[in-house]
């Protein structure tokens, strides 16, 4: 996951390695991502989180649609 | 009712504390010798443990040996995302760990990172655990269902 300076500089990113564009998400909602994903790393009974723990983390940040769909 | 760990199970478990613990404080992962070392055991035992502890994604072994590449969200080696707080440098693999170093941390900090495209230099800054400063966009590569299947590219 890269940060870019504006989707402009995506696409450019992507067209120049031949790479699929995938989503972007704002730092805002990157943080809350990160923030729920990792704030109970460091505890001693810090688990993974559960496949639906993950789904309503990923869709409570407003991350819909099949690009983030965890299930395979 | 509550599983009981194993003995191999409780002394992963025991890495992992010290592994974060460490990581923590110092900035710096630790490595199987010096993780042998702390705990007294033999550096087998412990990469036995990192092995279970790899398998179920608590951390990433570098490709071609038992070394950890990142204890994540804290990467191993410096990488283009820096995350400075309590007085530390800690690095990301990638903009989501970076961000997540201030957030398992629960620390203010200040994340340098450069655009994946131009590399001018960007800024994040992280206070009482609200993004308070940021700029540009976020773009994730590879589709949710499929992040693990080569985490590094992810």
């Amino acid at each position: 996951m890269l940060l870019f300076r504006e989707e402009e500089h995506v696409d450019r990113w992507c067209r120049t390695r031949d790479v699929q564009r995938g989503a972007t998400l704002t730092p805002r909602q990157g943080w809350q991502l990160a923030h729920g994903w990792y704030k109970d790393k460091l505890k001693s009974d810090w688990r993974r989180h559960t496949l639906e723990e993950a789904e309503a983390l990923v869709a409570g940040v407003g991350l819909t649609g099949p690009f983030w769909n965890l299930r395979a | 009712m509550a599983h009981a760990l194993s003995t191999s199970e409780a002394f992963a478990h025991e890495v992992r504390l010290h592994i974060f613990q460490q990581t923590a404080e110092t900035a710096r992962v630790p490595q199987p010798p010096q993780i042998a070392a702390a705990l007294e055991r033999s550096q087998a035992d412990v990469e036995e443990a990192l092995q279970q502890l790899a398998a179920g994604k608590v951390l990433i072994l570098a490709p071609n040996g038992g070394n950890i590449w990142a204890a994540n969200p804290f990467c191993a080696v410096p990488s283009p995302f820096r995350v400075e707080t309590r007085g530390k440098t800690y690095w990301g693999i990638c903009i989501w760990d970076a961000l997540g170093i201030a957030a398992a941390l629960g620390s203010d900090a200040v994340i340098r990172a450069v655009c994946g495209d131009c590399s001018e230099p960007m800024l994040l800054e992280v206070a009482v655990e609200e993004l308070k400063q940021s700029e540009g966009v976020i773009h994730f590569g590879v589709p949710a269902h499929h992040w693990w299947d080569n985490i590094g590219f992810t």
